[in-house]
């Protein structure tokens, strides 16, 4: 019997194997679970028990056995007794406060607790952090702890598993039916210490158990892996640096169970986590035309790049009105899908469509070919195509804060109206500091007629990592979740579909992986915008009904096109998913005070 | 062919030819009269003009004709401005608009669609439409000048060629 080998210490080889078995189950709720194998699998107990964190001498294993084994049989005859929800309630425990809990347990159970489990508890070396540990937030599944080595954690990071165990959330149910199995059948001590074997290897708890097992419960399992995500935020955060890297492994192992859009982002997180935490910084602007192809295909799969360019080109449009001679001013042109709908409007309207100017501005291109110009090109023909005067311009900048109003060549206002147009770029100015002010006095000097601004609402640019993480976590899951949900049921999983996911998972690094001037995806929500612009001297353009109603008839479009929403706010159009806003599109001119301060 | 069969019933099934009708009573052949051809298959809607077309080499022909499938577009909204028409036709013609953008446009906003959509239906099947030309003009090969791509359609229109989950 397994409980002899407890008196013998320094068996080493025991260890690994234990370990081994130890991995099967999860890190925070199944602690308690794997307490109880380690104790069974004994072995060298000191040193399982060092392993696990708790200083427990030798000479005081013998007791400490006795005494779980005591409550052990005490939660079997509680089985037998009626009190079944002691051994079914998923309950969450502080895995160092090893004393704490027991003591819970036994007033449960039996009022107050016997007299010689305390003392012995009591002396042993616990951990000191344990007085401490509890009077932090109990509601924690675990507790940082820099005493914790890697294989203080039970799981892949400790001893890789010869078959890994996906179904790890179910193994603390699967101690909860061995314990009760072992009430049942009466014997304390025999089954109570056969099943734990088994927990190591999954599925075959079922045969033992007299309960019916749950298997996966995706969705405790997705609860847990958000848990564990947070907490692996917080350690990095604490810069806790070894506890991070356990979690983030076994944030993996996790997310293998889940399916579907919390899988991948899972992954794309745990990746990003994983690049701060080893410090490997995805290069930004690695490939310019290669973040262009992901964003056409994130173009073609959801409606959020289109409802920002019919917005905005409808904003657009009723700001051009009555002009004979436009220029816009893009500044992302990328590969200029924006255009070809307000050109075709231009061409429609009632009075003939006027002279069409356009400045775009890109970043530069690694292999030296002029995008650009290519773009242009295109759209040049697109004029002529259908009767459109046109002119282009390109522009290539590293930063947007780079250009000054005089290298475009602005007409003036009576000859040619100007519009400003700027889909997810301003947002990588707020990283260095100036370059947002630097920018929007170039615009003022420019001399818009309009700026219409399509901005990602989060907000993604506090000064706390943890806030920032919790904030991207719950946006990118939503966003992931319109991803799956417009495609879904329909065609097997397109590539479309994964480059769009690849695209966000891009924006995903730079949030969570960068830091200082490489964290260019800084979000923020359009209150922030607002009071951003409303400061630098502009006033805000209600985007009328028409814009409004082509929004809602663009999502109509879409698959899935019952979980988008159009929503109108204080004159600005929002498209979220079900009840989270995830873009934002605003329309802005220059104050009244300003156009008089430039006369 | 209709009014043709139809007469040939009054006559006890006496299947007749041409010189006995010419003698008898004046034959109405539609096909003689291609203007009111025109008319009522202006008059179909896309499934039965698709019918249509496969009766007869003429019937083809008309059916083919862009004026009918710009009747389709509009028939439901406001008659468009006249520049509508050059545009349309530059950038691909009124069939591969409705076939491409507005009809599929109508039928996913069929279960959500209000009265006052109508024109801007086809506004926004204008848009897209537009946007799928200029997809397909693909980049200007080595000699500068572009080549439009006829056959495959671009990718931004392929949301609205995936069914939707009813």
């Amino acid at each position: 019997m397994k409980r002899d080998h407890r008196e013998i210490s320094g068996a080493t080889d025991y260890s690994s194997g234990s370990g081994s078995r130890a991995d099967s189950s999860s890190i925070g709720n199944s602690i308690k679970g794997k307490l109880w194998e380690e104790d069974r699998d004994a072995g060298g107990m000191d040193e399982l028990l060092a392993v696990l964190g708790y200083r427990v001498r030798s000479s005081d294993m013998a007791d400490v056995a006795q005494k779980l084994e005591m409550l052990e049989m005490v939660m079997g005859t509680a089985q037998e007794d009626g009190i079944s929800h002691l051994s079914s309630d998923t309950v969450h425990y502080n895995p160092s406060d090893l004393s704490g809990w027991v003591q819970s347990m036994l007033t449960e159970l039996n009022g107050p607790p016997t007299p010689n489990l305390d003392p012995v508890l009591a002396d042993s070396d616990f951990n000191s952090s344990n007085p401490q540990h509890r009077q932090r937030n109990q509601s924690r599944v675990f507790h940082d702890d820099s005493e914790y080595d890697l294989r203080a954690i039970p799981g892949v990071a400790a001893y890789p598993p010869p078959k890994s165990d996906p179904d790890s959330d179910s193994t603390r149910k699967r101690v909860k039916t061995s314990m009760s199995s072992s009430g049942s059948d009466g014997d304390g001590s025999g089954s109570s210490f056969s099943s734990p074997q088994e927990n190591g290897i999954p599925g075959t708890v079922t045969e033992s158990s007299t309960r019916p097992v749950v298997l996966v419960d995706s969705q405790e399992t997705g609860v847990r892996l958000v848990h564990t995500l947070m907490a692996c935020a917080e350690a990095v955060q604490q810069d806790n640096l070894k506890l991070a890297d356990a979690l983030v492994k076994h944030v993996g192992l996790l997310a293998a169970s889940q399916t579907g859009a919390m899988r991948k982002v899972a992954t794309y997180f745990a990746e990003a986590l994983a690049r701060r935490i080893y410090r490997i910084f995805p290069q930004d602007s690695l490939d310019p035309s290669y973040t262009d192809i992901l964003q056409m295909h994130f173009y073609e799969t959801c409606p959020y790049l289109k409802f920002a360019h019919f917005t905005a080109n409808q904003a657009i449009l009723e700001a051009f009105a009555t002009a004979s001679r436009v220029h816009v001013i893009d500044f992302g042109l990328k590969q200029g899908m924006q255009w070809p709908a307000l050109m075709q409007a231009l061409a429609l309207r009632p009075g003939g469509p006027p002279a069409f100017r356009l400045t775009g501005i890109g970043p530069p291109q690694l292999d030296n070919t002029d995008a650009l110009q290519q773009v242009g090109w295109k759209l040049a023909q697109l004029a002529d195509t259908i009767g459109i005067e046109f002119e282009f311009r390109g522009f290539v900048a590293n930063s947007l804060a780079d250009l000054e109003a005089e290298m475009l060549e602005i007409r003036p206002p009576e000859v040619e109206v100007v519009a400003v147009n700027s889909v997810f770029e301003l947002h990588r100015l707020l990283a260095r500091p100036g370059g947002f002010e630097k920018v929007i006095s170039s615009i003022k000097a420019m001399k818009p007629k309009i700026l219409t601004v399509v901005e990602q609402e989060a907000n993604h640019n506090g000064p706390v990592f943890l806030d920032r993480f919790t904030e991207a976590l719950h946006y990118y899951s939503s966003l992931f979740d319109s991803l799956e949900g417009s495609g879904s049921g329909v065609a097997p999983p397109s590539q479309d579909l994964a480059m769009s996911e690849l695209y966000l998972g891009r924006q995903i690094c730079n949030v969570v992986a960068c830091e200082g001037m490489e964290r260019v995806e800084r979000h923020e929500p359009l209150s922030q915008w607002r009071s951003r612009m409303e400061t630098a001297g502009f006033s805000a353009v209600h985007l009328g009904s028409n814009a409004y109603k082509q929004a809602s008839m663009l999502l109509a479009l879409f698959a899935g096109g019952d979980g988008y929403r159009v929503d109108e706010n204080n004159g600005c159009l929002m498209l979220g998913w079900h009840t989270r806003p995830l873009i934002a599109t605003s329309a802005w001119r220059l104050a009244t005070t300003e156009l008089d301060k430039s006369i | 062919m209709v009014q043709n069969h139809h007469r040939g019933c009054h006559r006890q099934g006496n299947h007749e030819t041409v010189g006995e009708s010419k003698e008898k009573r004046p034959k109405f052949f539609i096909n003689d009269h291609v203007d009111i051809l025109i008319e009522i298959l202006k008059r179909l809607d896309c499934r039965s003009l698709c019918v249509a077309a496969s009766v007869c080499r003429l019937w083809c022909t008309i059916a083919r004709n862009d004026s009918l499938w710009e009747n389709l577009c509009f028939r439901h909204a406001s008659p468009p401005p006249t520049s509508v028409r050059s545009v349309v036709l530059a950038l691909g013609g009124y069939k591969r608009l409705y076939m491409g953008c507005v009809r599929p446009v109508r039928r996913r906003l069929g279960r959500a669609r209000r009265a006052s959509w109508a024109g801007d239906e086809v506004q926004l099947s204008l848009s897209l439409f537009c946007v799928d030309y200029y997809e397909r003009l693909g980049g200007s090969n080595s000699n500068g000048r572009l080549v439009v791509g006829e056959s495959s359609p671009s990718s931004s229109l392929m949301f609205l060629c995936k069914p939707v989950n009813v």
